[in-house]
Parts: structure tokens; C-alpha cells; sequence
């Protein structure tokens, strides 16, 4: 990965066309200005985590419901798959 | 009363109230809009998250608080507004919106909930946004608990 420092108001260049600023640094957070060219991208991270995370939990079938259901049961959220009469 | 088909109950009556609209769909299925919350006292705590339009997309949820009673919510102002909620004050849990975590079921058998990206529900208007919280130290996957412990060798 490649470091660098930079002040409020540096930047620093990707390729041609891309251009991050750095608006605003405090101690735990900074703010940055992205310049590119419309085709490109930009989102937060997280957002990508949670597409993926959609996606996988999207694949969830009945097998892995029963199990969940177990686990749920011993947390004690809930009853177990048969144990005790379902109501 | 209206019908749809379901991935994992079949077909099913569902009521207008148990329909949540999501403006921008959720991430990764920014198409699908609309979700029947399929909420069955036998099932609980588990909330179905059932698509209107594609009936083999159903999503499996836990409100928030059974997960972590302490869940804090930490919702942008712009995904207030998305939900036409005050974007000045975060709403209470139970009172102004549901809060649902998604399940994911991985690799190693490992199930985990979605904390960093929780799904909030206007429950006066049921309009949705699985709203991501940047500045919370939430993960994306929570562990809910492994299965089965790793057999110790003695």
C-alpha cells in the first residue's frame, strides 16, 4: 500500500483524471473531495460490505434455517425444532 | 386480500401493512422495492423479509435489539429524510421505526447479523432504508454464535 501525508487542503492525484482533496482533517475523522470523471465509481466501503453481505445472505435456504433455529435456541431467543409442542 | 409467492412458505395472503417500500431498493438488489415483512408468532424472533417481485428473494432478519439491546442508531441525515423522519434527532426504536439486522449464513457454518448496515422502517409510513452507520464501530458480520464449538484434543 502506498502511504502518503497530507495536509488539509493537499491532494493527491490518481492517474489522469482522479483527484482526492483533503477538505477537513480532524483527530478522528477526515473529509475528502473526490474529483473523476462520471464512468468512475465512488461510494463508501461499507456500502460495498454490505452489498456483498445482501448478496450471500440472499442465498439462505431451508437447511440453513433449521440451524439457525438451534442457534436461536441457544441463545435462548427461542424454542428449539422440536422440543415441546408447537403452538 | 392480495397474494404472493413466497421462497419459503408458498403462497401467502399478506396485508397492506405488512408491506415496507425502500426508495432505493437494498444494496446489491437496488431494483427490488417493495417486501412483505412476513412476521409469524411461531417464528420469532425471526422476521421474513419476503421481495414482492421476485418471489425466491426472501431475507432472513432479527430486530436489532434481540441482538444487542444496547444497539444505538446512527442514521445520516440524508437516509432520515429518505424515510420522511425529523433528520435532526435519530428516532427511538420500537416507537418511530423497526430495526432489523440481516442474517447472512457463511462459510464455516458461521451465521452473523448485519450491524453495521441495519434495515430502518418509518413504521408510520413504512418506507424503508437499509441505512449504513459510517461512524459506529458495527460490524457487517456479527457473529450470532458458531454452531458447534471446535472439539478440544486432549
Amino acid at each position: 500500500m502506498l502511504v502518503v501525508r497530507r495536509r488539509q487542503g493537499e491532494s493527491v492525484l490518481i492517474g489522469d483524471d482522479i483527484e482526492i482533496v483533503v477538505l477537513e482533517a480532524g483527530a478522528n475523522r477526515v473529509k475528502l473531495g473526490i474529483m473523476a470523471p462520471r464512468e468512475i465509481l465512488v461510494f463508501r466501503k461499507e456500502l460495498e460490505l454490505t452489498r456483498e453481505q445482501n448478496r450471500v445472505a440472499a442465498t439462505a435456504d431451508v437447511t440453513a434455517l433449521s440451524r439457525l433455529a438451534n442457534v436461536l435456541g441457544d441463545l435462548g431467543l427461542r424454542r428449539k425444532p422440536g422440543s415441546g409442542q408447537s403452538v | 386480500m392480495p397474494e404472493c409467492r413466497t421462497k419459503y412458505f408458498e403462497t401467502m395472503e399478506y396485508t397492506g401493512d405488512s408491506v415496507i417500500r425502500l426508495p432505493n431498493g437494498l444494496p446489491g438488489f437496488e431494483q427490488e422495492c417493495e417486501f412483505v415483512l412476513i412476521d409469524q408468532p411461531i417464528n420469532r424472533p425471526l422476521v421474513f423479509v419476503q421481495s414482492l417481485a421476485t418471489p425466491d428473494l426472501c431475507f432472513v432478519a432479527l430486530p436489532v435489539l434481540s441482538v444487542d439491546p444496547e444497539y444505538r442508531l446512527l442514521i445520516s441525515p440524508e437516509d432520515l429524510e429518505a424515510m420522511g423522519l425529523n433528520a435532526s434527532a435519530q428516532p427511538a426504536i420500537g416507537k418511530d421505526v423497526a430495526c432489523l439486522v440481516i442474517v447472512s449464513f457463511g462459510e464455516d457454518r458461521l451465521m452473523t447479523a448485519n450491524l453495521l448496515a441495519p434495515l430502518v422502517i418509518n413504521l408510520s409510513t413504512r418506507v424503508a432504508v437499509q441505512t449504513i452507520q459510517s461512524s459506529s464501530n458495527y460490524s457487517h458480520r456479527h457473529p450470532l454464535l458458531t454452531e458447534e464449538p471446535e472439539p478440544v484434543c486432549s
